[in-house]
């Protein structure tokens, strides 16, 4: 390989740019700020991190086979809505383990909604773009319905107590983000269905022609991305202490953010495990740094709009 | 080397040539594409390059439209040095050229797409009938019928070849490049296109032709340049083309017959159609029979639904009427993976569309079809190890050049692409292959390994059905050959009756309705 060539393809190479970018955001924030690098900042910015990097990687799923989900955002509010109502009313508390019970119910009602955007998508070949707009609406609705619009406090401490939890010393989210980075790999590299995501995401014709299962696999695709964004929502609003009907409105566009960043093509059949992770501390960082140094919050929406376009014109460049 | 030492004599009048490529060189990793290979072309003639899968003549082709950018070497057009070009420079300096993978937006019409980037314009305002009139004009000189309100996306892989070819005239070059453009015609419609060529290269255009065909290459040759791994080998004049002789250059060691002689057993029944018609129009009534240790030929020209057959048989088309046994018993083909779990594996004609996934590597692509067996997975999870001893040995049955599992197929020479799609019917234990142009794109040495192949799988007693547009292909291998015309099988040979002439006799027997073309 010439030099050039390889200068050229390891700057594409989405993990080094990823890295690269947050080397730079790191020198330049901790330049302005001599807050950036405690520790207690670090690990601030692993523990937010460790939640839009669930997110990142339920969206990944789905943009590995050519699709969005714009309903996550809302699927994570109306989550938290319901896990809440839940663990506050009295049969929530009558049944024994309320917790349980409660996520349970929670995370029934992402797999539903999951569902019914795999099998409009897979079964009917509509644009998931729309097919995911319809939802998003139709899930936003259910969950201002269903809180009257108001959250929904007075959790029990237990539940609460989950996002404070110290393991070996190291808090819980920074656990989870290890923990689902691994899960994500060992599914996407070992797994049959992993492979399958990938196949289909890059020729969907000859997928099937294989002998894979195409519509199954896509349908899955969004019952996966649900579920793990459900996942997300229950420790989200353990954290918060609140079932919140308004918690995921930023998170549908960040996530995909973060996923793109990280390097998960918008083609179809491209990008890893660490994709997610990687974007997701990414732009967690460019967050923290810039309210660190006192940036407008106008001005750090423009810089996340930037970011996104590098990221997705990279992406057309590494094809 | 003589004879490079010859040519490179030869090339001392600089001004006849309208190109001259000197000490091209292209490295892909540690993959030599092209070492030092030169190459010239004078107005008005043919220049076949010739060359195993893989020997460079597409990347060759591709520093001369702009697409590759080579590291070292000299290039002259019409005794200008010219450094290196670009897509646009390319254009502007007359060259035009037919691409070995298409370059076709799907979802475009034929119209849009001949004039794709150029669309001619009136004060502003697309002339839609102007183009039109351009565009059934070359058809016609060509003798195509391909209506050009439909949409690329639906027309079969011989239909999108000729929108290539005719995109590629419709720019009036001076400069013609041909890679493969008959890869997939039937020998009819490649003579049709071989008369084209002859009218250009009277008129003075410089062509430069690829293809593995040995019967055009008789037919239109000037001169043949002959590569090997990346390296210039030899120039040969029309007067000593020799088949033996290219085919030695090409492989650097002699070829015994490239058609085995195979032991056709037939014995159980596996397959019996009957009666069958598909949804969309294109089978009519198609009624044959396959046997297990026998190899069953289907010949047709393009249109006549002869691939419409395999793609029912495999579940890809929805059954009007008509009945499928298997085994003696009826069955319904409702999706691949239920046939390929019956052991019948079918082969997709254009590997770029139905068949491989070109941006993951060989290795996915080799195990596509065989993930849900235990060899391959268990409890769901793969088993990387079996996965990659098993591809491995496919991909060297094949004869995979480079035998590299990580690359991505998209990065592999035509041929080679070729070789994995049919790679990946090996992983599995099939005992009916359906092949729909198994061998489009592959050259003669490896052409003869793969019928090799085949004659092993069968003599071993596997149920072959070919589909092939290639005639000689399917007379020469097959144990009965059956012709199918505007959806009907027409006529079953065997034995005696198995000849070119009986072929062709079913396919104009009924005289084929022309389909209109260009319904605006
Ligand atoms: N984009 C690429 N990246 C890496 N390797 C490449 C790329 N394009 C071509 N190659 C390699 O360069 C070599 C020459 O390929 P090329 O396509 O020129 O062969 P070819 O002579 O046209 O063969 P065929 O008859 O199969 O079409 C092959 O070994 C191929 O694997
Ligand atoms: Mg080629």
């Amino acid at each position: 390989m010439t030099t050039m060539q390889m200068t050229r393809s390891f700057f594409l190479n989405s993990a080094v740019v990823g890295l690269v970018m947050i080397a730079l955001l790191l020198a330049g924030f901790s330049a302005a700020s001599p807050q950036m690098l405690t520790k207690g900042n670090i690990y601030n910015i692993l523990v937010q991190s460790s939640y839009l990097m669930i997110f990142a990687s339920a969206q990944s799923m789905v943009l590995l086979t050519r699709g969005y989900d714009l309903s996550l955002g809302n699927t994570v509010s109306l989550v938290s809505v319901i896990t809440a109502m839940v663990l506050v009313s009295p049969w929530g508390q009558a049944a024994g383990a309320p917790i349980l019970l409660a996520a349970l119910c929670g995370l029934g009602a992402a797999v539903l909604i999951g569902g019914l955007n795999g099998t409009l998508v897979a079964a009917t070949g509509l644009n998931p773009f729309i097919v995911t707009l319809g939802t998003m609406y139709i899930v936003q609705a259910l969950g201002s319905t269903v809180s009257g619009g108001f959250p929904v406090s007075g959790v029990p401490a237990q539940f609460m107590a989950l996002s404070r939890l110290d393991v070996l010393g190291v808090p819980v989210q920074i656990w989870t983000l290890g923990l689902a980075t691994l899960a994500l790999h060992m599914l996407l590299k070992w797994s049959v269905y992993g492979r399958s995501l990938y196949l289909v995401g890059a020729n969907p014709t000859a997928a099937t022609t294989a002998g894979v299962k195409t519509r199954m696999v896509t349908a899955m695709a969004y019952v996966c991305c649900s579920a793990f964004a459900g996942l997300g929502a229950i420790l989200l609003t353990a954290r918060t202490g609140s079932g919140e009907p308004t918690l995921g409105a930023n998170l549908t566009l960040e996530a995909i953010a973060a996923a793109v960043v990280g390097g998960i093509s918008t083609q179809g059949g491209r990008g890893g495990a660490v994709a997610p992770l990687i974007g997701a501390v990414l732009i967690t960082l460019l967050s923290n740094g810039m309210d660190l140094v006192q940036i407008d919050g106008y001005v750090q929406q423009i810089c996340l709009g930037m970011i996104i376009l590098i990221a997705l014109t990279l992406d057309r460049f590494r094809r | 080397m003589n004879d490079k030492q010859q040519m490179q004599a030869a090339l001392g009048t600089q001004d006849e040539h309208v190109l001259q490529m000197s000490d091209i060189s292209k490295t892909y990793g540690v993959n030599r594409a092209l070492d030092e290979v030169s190459f010239d072309l004078r107005p008005g003639e043919v220049h076949v390059l010739f060359g195993e899968n893989g020997a460079g003549k597409s990347t060759l082709i591709k520093v001369l439209t702009g697409n590759v950018r080579p590291d070292a070497g000299t290039l002259t057009i019409n005794g200008q040095s010219c450094g290196f070009l670009t897509l646009r420079g390319a254009k502007a300096a007359g060259i035009s050229a037919v691409f070995q993978e298409f370059q076709l937006a799907p979802s475009l019409s034929v119209v849009d797409n001949l004039f794709l980037g150029r669309e001619k314009t009136r004060r502003g305002i697309l002339a839609r009938a102007e183009m039109q009139d351009q565009a059934r004009q070359v058809l016609a000189e060509l003798g195509f019928a391909i209506d050009l309100e439909a949409t690329v996306g639906t027309l079969t892989r011989a239909q999108r070849q000729m929108v290539e070819i005719c995109k590629a005239l419709l720019l009036h070059a001076s400069i013609l490049i041909l890679d493969e453009p008959t890869a997939s015609l039937n020998d009819h419609e490649a003579d049709a296109l071989l008369d084209v060529v002859r009218k250009l290269r009277h008129r003075g255009v410089g062509i430069i032709y690829v293809s593995h065909r040995m019967r055009e290459i008789h037919e239109i040759a000037d001169r043949v340049t002959v590569l090997r791994s990346g390296r210039y080998i030899g120039t040969l004049p029309r007067a000593g083309l020799q088949e033996a002789k290219l085919v030695e250059m090409m492989t650097g060691r002699p070829i015994a017959a490239l058609y085995p002689e195979i032991r056709q057993d037939p014995r159980a029944m596996r397959i019996r159609i009957s009666n069958l018609s598909t949804v969309n129009g294109a089978v009519k009534d198609a009624s044959l029979t396959l046997r297990a240790g026998e190899i069953v030929g289907i010949a047709g020209l393009m249109g006549s639904g002869k691939s419409e057959i395999g793609q029912a048989l495999f579940g890809l088309l929805p059954i009007r009427s008509g009945q499928i046994e298997m085994d003696g018993t009826l069955i319904k083909p409702r999706n691949p993976s239920a046939m390929l779990a019956r052991h019948l594996c079918y082969f997709p004609p254009d590997r770029n569309v139905g068949g491989l996934a070109v941006s993951r590597p060989v290795l996915e692509n080799g195990s596509m079809t065989g993930l849900s067996l235990n060899m391959f997975s268990r409890f769901g999870f793969l088993r990387r190890r079996n996965e990659r001893s098993e591809v491995m040995k496919a991909m060297k049955a094949v004869r995979l050049r480079p035998l590299d599992l990580t690359l991505p197929v998209g990065s592999l020479s035509g041929g080679n692409m070729q070789k994995v799609l049919l790679a990946r019917g090996l992983v599995r234990n099939t005992e009916v292959f359906v092949f729909d142009e198994p061998t489009v794109g592959i050259d003669v040495g490896a052409k003869a390994e793969i019928y090799d192949l085949l004659k092993s799988l069968v003599e071993k007693g596997a149920a072959v059905l070919m589909i092939s547009s290639d005639l000689q292909e399917v007379l020469r291998l097959s144990n009965r050959v059956y012709v199918v015309t505007e959806g009907r099988t027409v006529a079953e040979l065997c034995g005696d009756q198995k000849t070119e002439d009986n072929v062709l006799k079913g396919f104009f027997g009924h005289a084929p309705k022309i389909r209109k073309e260009g319904v605006a």
